[in-house]
């Protein structure tokens, strides 16, 4: 079982590790920023207490879900260096340069305005403290712009040329507008409000769940709301729109999604797999349940559309299937239950039922949006399985395998770090839980 | 010395990387301070000092990789897979002591956690001075690959240079205390931050002695012209960082020292740089280049423009938020 513990496979689990534990935090900094940003506005214009307060609670949350989100984003950006030394060396003169312009143009800005954010409300007046969020804002949505701009050029390369084994830049724009970036970017970008909606929303829904603070978290509860009627559909539009741009780019993560192994003959539609069991000996699924003519229809609009299958693909070229297949159906389920959700809570309203007397009794209902909290990560992690799993084998669509991209080290080096790292991000997240549940359970504060 | 896109990349990574040793490093010296120091309410004036802008300052560190990354990617993949140890240290370090920072503040068991960032910036400051030291030491380079060991760091001369790191912290964290700070804390500080100088400029001096007599084209340059011209000026110059900042400690001055440190440590730096130049990974046998390790020229010039518009920029804005937390903080 060498493959199964080599530094390869080693580098490849603490990447995915780091990674998947990275996420947690920039999700909820996009959105909360931006959320905060809508809240010091409200207050500036309606000169309501209320909005103000919002401010400084969320505030808290915010500035210890950031700390943990900085400090686990600066492994990611050594890590190019310390494990996939050859990805560094073959493609850092164009994607090294990206994750340049996200450390100069994005994370220095929102660095900078952070500290006015969080303890500067005596030392700069309430305007300028607004400036200070809104570049936090701006800063974090800008870093967001260019690690899925960088990300998205690993699905689909565009801009580069193989110059004496390495692949470098070609043109300035080329890399940045490559063909996933638009989608990548914005179902991202989405994802992190949604989180923020589902966030905002299961922390209020437990106030008033439990019918404490029900003014104040009725404001907030109603403001995601409002905002997830937007937002929940949008992110459906653009999962939509990004699996078809899989379909265009990268068949064969398409085919892992789908587990879809047979191009389908011209004139006959493909089906599309509810569930299946996909067998990769056999290049056959060893069971599925289908909906005839589905995935033609998904992926192009008409009922007999061609849809290649991974059969089309030599073998050592297909990605894992089983990880993929079952992460997208998740992300996809979550996403069209939340949309149900906003949809149940849009009814409820319109019957009176967030009224501050009698919110309190929507039991069930409240109890959905605190349990959309954690699904609402889970829908962020799946996805990013199913897009980075879905890559496999190659590092750089097309361009460079993951296997000659790693770090030649010895896998007890990588081992003994994966370990350290699980280990250390294990109790960091506890911490953080515990301090997060009584920065929640505290309350917001009353007006000094 | 001729001129070259990836000779002025390296100006302008070297300089923010210097930017970042001098604000990030006496955060991380101030750390080691408190790991040391028996009092609770000095601890507190510590992580207060910085508690404003240690979060920038440690950007810069991401700014300088981000550059690096782009710029060098040759550079880049070779320094940290070679160093994987104490690179992987490094960032642990900072992880622990960023974390112990900010749950300092919502924890009631404040020891513990003023303790954990004191920890946390120790095994950063030594991992960061076994980085330099494992770099200056050389790195075994063949044909773009490197061909040591994981190991390969730990010899006597890394050694030195990661002590003279840490000493060199632990300076400029006293002589920011002594800007931040005020009566008994500050009066305690004058004398430490005259030892850790005077320890500072020795095991610099070793450092920068044992350098050239280990590079063949280090010695050299200060026996022929044009050569000598450069280097010579910037060693005296450094000595003469350290004299001036002797001289504030000893009358009590109290933002002269910081100043004078960060001046003696720029140059040394510049000194350091120049002997070892054009070699951007000294080896004895195998070195690695400016230009070799440089991205592509179309890069390098992208870049350049990208960010030659927002540096004065982010100048700017660093500038104005420094401003905002400028002034003493009480206990």
């Amino acid at each position: 079982m060498e493959t199964l513990f080599d530094h390869v496979m080693l580098s490849r689990l603490q990447f995915a590790f780091t990674a998947m534990f990275h996420i947690l935090w920039p999700v909820l900094t996009i959105g909360l920023s931006l959320f905060i940003v809508l809240m010091e506005v409200m207050w500036l214009r309606s000169r309501n207490e209320v909005y103000f307060r919002q401010a400084r609670f969320w505030t808290r949350l915010f500035i210890l879900n950031f700390a943990v989100g900085v400090v686990s984003g600066i492994p990611m950006e050594f890590q190019f260096g310390t494990n996939w030394s050859g990805f560094s060396e073959t493609g850092g003169d164009i994607f090294g340069h990206l994750l340049g312009f996200e450390a100069t143009m994005a994370f220095m800005l929102e660095a900078a305005f952070m500290g006015i954010m969080v303890w500067g409300w005596k030392r700069v007046s309430p305007p300028m403290h607004l400036f200070a969020t809104s570049m936090v804002a701006l800063g974090s949505s800008l870093s967001a712009f260019w690690i899925m701009t960088a990300n998205a050029w690993m699905q689909t390369p565009a801009g580069g040329i193989f110059d004496k084994g390495r692949f470098v830049a070609a043109s300035n724009f080329g890399p940045i507008f490559n063909s996933d970036m638009p989608w990548a970017v914005s179902h991202m970008w989405v994802a992190c409000l949604e989180v923020t909606v589902f966030v905002v929303g299961g922390i209020s829904a437990w106030y008033l769940f439990r019918g404490r603070k029900v003014n104040f978290f009725l404001k907030s509860f109603k403001a995601v709301v409002i905002a997830a009627i937007l937002i929940t559909p949008l992110q459906i539009y653009l999962g939509d729109g990004s699996g078809r741009m899989v379909a265009e780019t990268q068949p064969t993560k398409l085919g892992a999604m789908e587990s879809h192994w047979r191009t389908n003959p011209p004139g006959e539609g493909a089906s599309w797999n509810l569930v299946a069991w996909p067998n990769r000996s056999k290049q056959d699924n060893d069971w599925a349940i289908t909906i005839p003519n589905g995935l033609s229809l998904l992926i192009t609009r008409s009922l007999t559309g061609q849809v290649k299958g991974l059969r089309d693909f030599p073998k050592e070229d297909q990605p894992p299937i089983l990880l993929p297949f079952y992460s997208f159906r998740i992300m996809m389920g979550l996403g069209f239950l939340f949309f149900f959700l906003t949809l149940w809570t849009l009814w409820a309203w319109r019957k009176g039922r967030l009224k501050s007397a009698v919110v309190s009794g929507q039991k069930k209902l409240l109890f959905s949006w605190m349990a959309a909290v954690p699904l609402s990560y889970l829908a962020v992690e799946t996805g990013w399985i199913a897009r980075e799993v879905g890559r496999q084998p190659w590092i750089i669509y097309g361009v460079m395998r993951t296997s000659e991209a790693a770090s030649p080290l010895p896998a007890y080096t990588v081992g003994s770090s994966l370990l350290i790292f699980a280990g250390i991000y294990t109790v960091l997240f506890i911490l953080f839980l515990l301090f997060a549940w009584y920065i929640v359970y505290k309350g917001p504060e009353a007006l000094e | 010395m001729e001129f070259s896109i990836a000779g002025l990349w390296l100006a302008i990574i070297s300089f923010f990387l210097l930017y970042y040793v001098v604000s990030d490093g006496l955060g991380l010296g101030v750390g080691i301070l408190c790991l040391f120091s028996g009092k609770e309410g000095d601890r507190k004036v510590m992580m207060e000092s910085l508690g404003y802008t240690w979060h920038t300052s440690q950007t810069w560190l991401v700014v300088v990789g981000g550059l690096l990354f782009g710029a060098f990617p040759l550079f880049y993949s070779i320094l940290f897979s070679a160093l994987y140890i104490p690179a992987v240290l490094m960032l642990l370090g900072l992880v622990f002591r960023g974390v112990s920072i900010d749950f300092h503040e919502h924890s009631r068991s404040k020891r513990f956690w003023a303790m954990g960032f004191g920890a946390g910036s120790l095994v950063a400051a030594l991992a960061q001075g076994l980085l330099l030291g494992g770099l200056l030491a050389g790195i075994d380079v063949r044909g773009g690959r490197f061909v040591g060991t994981v190991w390969d760091w730990a010899n006597p001369f890394s050694f030195l240079v990661c002590l003279s790191v840490v000493t060199g912290y632990v300076t400029l964290g006293c002589n920011f205390l002594i800007l931040k700070a005020e009566g008994d804390l500050q009066n305690r500080t004058f004398p430490k931050a005259i030892v850790f100088s005077a320890l500072t400029l020795v095991l610099s001096a070793a450092l920068f002695l044992w350098a050239n007599l280990r590079y063949p084209h280090a010695l050299e340059k200060w026996l022929s012209s044009p050569d000598l011209f450069y280097v010579a000026p910037a060693t005296v110059l450094a000595g003469l960082g350290f004299v001036m900042l002797f001289r504030s400690l000893i009358r009590r001055r109290e933002a002269a020292p910081l100043f004078w440190n960060a001046a003696a440590v720029a140059l040394g730096f510049l000194a350091l740089s120049i002997s070892l130049y054009p070699q951007m990974i000294p080896h004895a046998l195998s070195p690695v280049t400016i230009s070799e390790a440089a991205a592509s020229h179309r890069t390098l010039i992208f870049m350049l423009v990208v960010t030659g518009i927002l540096i004065p920029v982010m100048v700017f804005y660093t500038t104005y938020t420094y401003r905002a937390f400028r002034g003493k903080v009480r206990a």
